[in-house]
């Protein structure tokens, strides 16, 4: 019977009389990667914080069995010990410290006095990191020189440094590029064939079609189903989540598309801490009325700068021209741009759009405050009102309107910060990764958004790394690569390998 | 982590419970906060054989208070915007000083002296956040210059010698009182004008369907507001009546909880400091924001500065020293976050209750200085300990 490597059997558990998860059963066996899917909120995070400790054992019911035998474990410390490590979705590394000192932090081998082991712990790195292929590193440099794709390695290696038996993988790729992705991919199959079970969590299911053997959904804390991967495909999985069948992703609406809103000339964008480096080079583009316009590229392409300094939200120096409606704009900072009619929703969510104490109604109507005052005074009714028309437009997912929005899953925080902007009444709206850590339901939620403010007239520029995405929702694509516009495509009968390839080796043709 | 569907009318009780809990626990923190008020009082009645309690050292012991209390308004502000001033302390003796000066050495008359300090008040403050915001100096290093800047200039300008005496009229600004008739006739209003918003307030709401507190958790707390200001009326009209300085301190909470609760500059000030790009990238004008709270720091620095002065009938040039540990300890005490983006006005005051409290406490009992400095210290890390603790379970 315990040819499983862990099973867990009836897991339940509850928050203050919600129940967060309810009666759910997993079992992995050595070498096999389960794939855990489930929308976000379904109760993935709990669960896994239930099997590696963070909620110890007792505050929730139900077994786990490590080989065959009760595990109770404590703390995060007593289930590493067994041999469970997860890898979070945020990174855990110093990034002022060392590789090799980051591969051993908290359990360094040590020398008579409590000194650090240095020529044990470089030895022992060495053969880690040579067995993820990870040959050309430098170990004594600070974590911070490496990009995040190297640094996802440096977390499993540093989870094999600690003898994992079961890794679990919480997004892994959410920061990674498609390269880098397939390195991480790889290296999951090189830890099967040495017996290393893992979970993999994640809302690209190309990625758990790929890696995994068998995949468990959870749906509102509830098991649904497990299925080996062969007997599956994404459709049937997404059915799974939602529970019901999507209709199309992208819902695309035909409509007509107007004259030119926006034109941007000769932006030029320096680097914030290094100004001879150059983040965009010399952009121009035009957006007509109604149009979607995709805005795609590699990792660090200037994708984010550049619509950043539209916006007048660029840390370092810009110069360029932005035209609103034929007229030369000055934007010195957001403000002034949403003042001339644009509104940005940022990439990162934690740090530059939640105000994660305020209430999900104070959060939607910060940019507009001033439209529900009287006097200087909020007219708190007023408020609280246009807060549940775009709670319950945008189906905002709450327990109610003035709970706090850091209590909220990252789709319906993403919602809110839509309607936050939106409320400001935009002619033309910066999307920067709007779906990035967002579950397939809030996906389609939002993607039918983009379409119904597109056919009212709203322009848009959606920078995103996901090619299906791209693909999905833009009328026209400009492609970047190291700062320059490489590709101005009509989307019709476009294809992911076209705008790779702009993004790949596009330096040399600029295109106006 | 379950979301809880808000919209079907079948799961409408489920939010109303869960909005009833979250209201109870954050009153709770404040009642806590009562509740070791109350301990303390109790506490030193009884080692003072029933002198602590009486209608003249309560009257006492809330003009003691004014002072840090109006320090505090100011600075819950800074807090929570995500900002320290260190600098209030001498601040305040440097106005006071200024006021002294005025009106002993160059004979202006109280009134001209008064506004003279509250603009150089507000200048002084407005200074700090231009060095904060504009130059990016960060503000603690800010405070920590200016409070030897600000204390220099004061003992410069009295040449190391207090300055007395000051006119009567300014004297009268913290000696003086508000009759017993008038403070009875004013407590009554300002309770019935707290029970007609209300009321009104309900009944808008009530018409607009938007989900509010239940009635007798709303009758309580009136009732409880009550109940305190008859008392204390009743208590300081046994004396000589409200002190003007309390009075001062308790519009001060009005204008300055209306602001924190009611005005965009308030919401403002919170979002500021609960994620600063967030609020940047909503088109707020942070700077302009923090700005605006230190300036209003430094204009509480005048009003504290000026009751100072006026208490002591003297300028000294060592008045207000570590003032701004006393503002900056009540904030905390009174559950001011220190990472910013949250906090309360009254929280601060009645922090700053505590501290007065005890010193006045202790000194009672002559209890030495040191014993003092111990006593607060301890006191001052536990609360915030504690506050902790209701904190982290939330998560």
């Amino acid at each position: 019977m315990s040819d499983y490597l862990f099973e867990m059997l009836g897991i339940g558990k509850s928050f203050a009389g919600v129940r967060a998860l309810d009666g759910i059963d997993l079992r992995v066996r050595p070498g096999e990667c389960l794939g855990l899917c489930g929308e976000n909120g379904a109760g993935k995070s709990t669960l896994m914080k239930v099997l590696s400790g963070v909620y110890p054992h007792g505050s929730w019911e139900g077994e786990i069995l490590w080989q065959g035998q009760a595990l109770q474990a404590r703390s995060v410390r007593d289930s590493e010990r067994a041999g469970i490590v997860i890898i979070h979705q945020e990174l855990m590394l110093v990034p002022g410290l060392s590789v090799v000192e980051n591969l051993f932090l908290g359990s360094e081998p040590t020398r008579p006095g409590g000194r650090m082991d240095y020529e044990a712990m470089h030895a022992r790195a060495r053969a880690l990191l040579q067995e993820l292929q990870l040959d050309d590193v430098d170990l004594s440099l600070p974590v911070m020189h490496y990009g995040g794709g190297h640094q996802q390695l440096f977390e499993i290696a540093k989870a094999l440094a600690k003898d994992a038996r079961l890794l679990i993988f919480d997004e892994p790729t959410s920061s990674l590029t498609m390269k880098e992705t397939e390195v991480l991919l790889g290296i999951i199959e090189r830890l099967k064939q040495r017996g290393i079970a893992c979970i993999y969590i994640s809302h690209k299911l190309d990625e758990v079609a790929r890696v995994c053997d068998t995949v468990s959904v959870i749906r509102d804390g509830r098991h649904v189903a497990t299925q080996p991967m062969r007997e599956l495909d994404e459709q049937r999985i997404i059915a799974l989540m939602v529970g019901r069948q999507l209709e199309t992703l992208y819902p695309r609406v035909e409509r007509e598309i107007g004259g030119v809103v926006l034109r941007v000339q000769h932006m030029n964008c320096q680097d914030a801490l290094n100004p001879a480096r150059q983040r965009v080079k010399d952009v121009s583009f035009a957006l007509r009325r109604g149009e979607i316009l995709g805005l795609a590229g590699l990792v660090g392409a200037g994708r984010t700068e550049l619509v950043s300094a539209i916006f007048g939200a660029y840390a370092g120096r810009s110069a360029g021209e932005v035209w609103m409606d034929g007229r030369p704009l000055r934007i010195r900072s957001p403000r002034d741009a949403i003042q001339a009619g644009m509104a940005m929703v940022p990439e990162d969510r934690k740090r530059h759009g939640i105000v994660p104490l305020l209430g999900v109604d104070k959060n939607i109507t910060l940019a507009t405050l001033r439209h529900y005052t009287r006097a200087g005074k909020v007219q708190h009714e007023q408020e609280c009102r246009v807060a549940e028309d775009q709670i319950a437009r945008m189906r905002v997912k709450t327990a109610h309107a003035f709970q706090p929005i850091v209590h909220l899953s990252g789709g319906n925080q993403q919602k809110a910060l839509f309607a936050r902007m939106l409320l400001t009444r935009p002619k033309v709206l910066i999307l920067d990764e709007p779906t990035r850590g967002v579950d397939v339901g809030a996906k389609a939620d939002i993607y039918r958004l983009i379409f119904e403010l597109a056919a009212e007239g709203v322009s848009i520029i959606m920078v995103s790394s996901e090619l299906p995405e791209i693909l999905g929702v833009s009328d026209r694509v400009l492609v970047m690569s190291e700062g320059r516009l490489c590709g101005d495509f009509i989307n019709a009968g476009l294809t992911q390998e076209q705008i790779m390839t702009a993004a790949i080796d596009g330096g040399g043709r600029a295109v106006a | 982590m379950v979301a809880v569907s808000p919209r079907s009318p079948s799961a409408k009780p489920m939010p109303i419970h869960a909005q009833d809990l979250r209201k109870l626990f954050v009153q709770y923190k404040i009642l806590a906060l009562l509740l070791a008020l109350a301990a303390i009082w109790g506490f030193f009645h009884v080692a003072t054989d029933g002198a602590f309690i009486t209608s003249r050292n309560v009257s006492n012991l809330l003009r003691q208070t004014s002072i840090t209390g109006m320090l505090a308004c100011g600075m819950v502000f800074v807090i929570i915007a995500g900002e320290i001033d260190l600098s209030v302390g001498s601040l305040l003796g440097l106005l006071g000083g200024v006021a002294a000066v005025l009106t002993v050495n160059l004979a202006w008359s109280s009134w001209a002296a008064v506004a003279a300090v509250l603009l150089l008040g507000l200048a002084a403050g407005g200074l700090n956040g231009f060095v904060v915001t504009q130059l990016r100096v960060p503000s603690f290093i800010v405070g920590l210059g200016g409070m030897l800047l600000y204390r220099g200039i004061l003992q410069g300008i009295t040449r190391g010698a207090t300055i007395a005496p000051v006119p009567a009229d300014l004297v009268y600004l913290a000696q003086g009182y508000l009759p017993p008739v008038p403070s009875s006739v004013l407590a009554a209003a300002v309770f019935a004008t707290m029970v007609l918003s209300t009321l009104l307030r309900r009944r808008r709401r009530a018409g607009m369907a938007i989900t509010q507190a239940p009635l007798w958790s709303d009758a309580l707390k009136l009732g409880a507001i009550g109940i305190v200001l008859a008392v204390f009326v009743s208590m300081l009209n046994r004396y000589s009546g409200v002190p003007l300085p309390v009075l001062l301190l308790l519009v001060l909470l009005a204008v300055f909880t209306y602001v924190g609760t009611q005005t965009v500059l308030g919401r403002h000030i919170y979002a500021v400091g609960g994620n600063v790009e967030a609020s940047r990238l909503s088109g707020i004008n942070v700077s302009g924001v923090k700005m605006l709270v230190f300036a209003l720091m430094g204009l509480m620095c005048a009003f504290a500065g000026i009751i100072n002065t006026a208490r002591l009938a003297a300028g000294s040039p060592s008045a207000g020293t570590n003032g701004e540990l006393d503002a900056i300890a009540a904030c905390f005490i009174g559950g001011t976050s220190m990472r910013g983006g949250a906090g309360t006005v009254h929280g601060a005051l009645i922090g700053a209750l505590v501290m007065t409290s005890l010193d006045n406490g202790m000194s009672m009992m002559d209890v030495d200085n040191y014993w003092q400095l111990i006593v607060k210290g301890s006191i001052l890390v536990i609360a915030v300990w504690i506050d902790v603790l209701s904190g982290a379970k939330r998560d």
